[in-house]
């Protein structure tokens, strides 16, 4: 693929690769450091691209390895208790749009829930169900068997939705 | 989208989708990205004229070579530049910044607004490091401001924070330093540099601690004023 023809479709993906970063990091300033390194690693790395092949899947997968290698805190990830959720502050995100009080309460239950299920769990969940991506791409990102993110995927949704019901999400267990 | 779990109802899935927040890239973070997609640096092109061109390139080293040192400055490696200047900012640092603590909460709104850098948080200081002053600057053609650290053995830190084009930091030379890979700068004329880009602004630390030992105490440093800071472009 040539030069031009890879930024332009690099570029396309840059919202999802941001909104992915978001939530790995939960923090906006990393957020965007950790797109411009996923860029900056993609263009040098462009020639390892396998024309065909799917440029987003790559991208993220760039994205979710320089998470990996360089912004994960192990202090910060939630380790798994025995009730299978870990404690922890609310994440805190910069530059929040407005939203109005009962939405926003409604995003931050789920926001809270999301990030108290351990990454490994997470992101595949986000990237099947929020960006959209095969299982197939899932499973070249999270560099694991198909499989693996099937059951990842629906520990998480399982795990989510007993999130949910202890914050009282609206359509699950709020009171009327 | 896929349903990895064929046999669930899937309220978990459309709730992501329908009620998670998303979170574009904001304006900064596209005009930085497209940036580093396409460095200043024009790159060569296969010519169609090959001969001519051969003609023109014996001319054109000559030019080349009589205008070397002027031509060194647009081509050459941005980091050495930045750095060179984060030195000099050093030294101005040194020699002639007005450092009184005291003033710096007055100080702080009015180098924003000059510097195009806004600090929505900064390390003003602790046992070992106490920020003792903030000026605007420009360093390379780019607008930013230098904040003055100076630790309880009297060693200056400055903490040159620039806004401009995206510099794409070199693999090598990185270190570790806690949970960030910055690039580590010992230059031969006693000064270690620290080099790293946040939130689409470059930032270089400069400082007299050369030793290894003292580069040990240079990299808490950077750790604590990196953890301590949250910095966006103003404009």
């Amino acid at each position: 693929m040539a030069d031009d023809e890879f930024r332009q479709q690099a570029l396309q993906h840059l919202d999802a690769l941001h909104n992915l970063a978001v939530y790995l990091t939960r923090n906006g300033s990393e957020a965007e450091d950790l797109v411009q390194e996923t860029y900056v690693r993609a263009l040098r790395f462009s020639h390892r691209f396998q024309p065909g092949t799917h440029l987003r899947a790559w991208m993220f997968q760039i994205l979710r390895n320089t998470f990996l290698t360089f912004y994960r805190l192990r202090e910060r990830e939630p380790a798994l208790g025995e009730a299978g959720v870990a404690d922890g502050p609310a994440p805190m995100f910069h530059d929040a749009p407005a939203q109005d009080g009962e939405s926003q309460s409604a995003h931050m239950d789920l926001e809270v829930a999301l990030r108290r299920i351990p990454e490994d769990f997470r992101t595949p969940l986000m990237l099947a169900e929020i960006e959209g991506l095969s299982l197939d791409d899932v499973a070249r990102i999270m560099d694991c068997p198909v499989g693996t993110v099937k059951s990842r995927i629906f520990r998480a949704k399982e795990r989510l939705r007993s999130l949910l019901k202890d914050y009282g999400q609206p359509g699950h267990e709020r009171a009327p | 989208m896929t349903n990895p779990t064929d046999n669930e109802p899937d309220e978990t899935g459309h709730l992501l989708r329908g009620a998670l927040p998303r979170w574009p890239a904001p304006a900064r973070l596209r005009r930085a990205v497209m940036e580093a997609l396409n460095p200043v640096e024009a790159r060569s092109r296969p010519s169609l004229w090959l001969p001519p061109a051969l003609a023109a390139l014996a001319a054109a080293m000559v030019m080349v070579l009589w205008l070397a040192p002027a031509l060194r400055r647009e081509t050459g490696d941005q980091i050495e530049y930045l750095s060179r200047a984060a030195i000099s900012e050093h030294a101005r640092a040194v020699l002639w910044s007005d450092t009184r603590a005291d003033l710096l909460p007055a100080a702080l709104p009015r180098v924003m607004e000059e510097s195009g850098v806004t600090l929505n948080w900064v390390f003003t200081g602790d046992d070992d490091l106490q920020l003792i002053g903030a000026v605007p600057t420009v360093v390379e053609g780019r607008r930013g401001m230098s904040l003055v650290y100076r630790d309880r053995d009297g060693h200056t830190v400055v903490y040159v924070i620039a806004s401009g084009p995206i510099v794409p930091i070199p693999e090598r030379g990185r270190v570790q330093i806690e949970r960030w890979r910055p690039l580590l700068r010992k230059e031969s004329d006693g000064f270690s540099l620290i080099v790293w880009r946040q939130a689409g602004l470059v930032c270089v630390m400069a400082s007299d601690l050369v030793s290894e030992g003292d580069v040990g105490r240079f990299k808490q440093y950077f750790a604590k004023v990196r953890a301590s800071t949250e910095l966006s472009k103003r404009y």
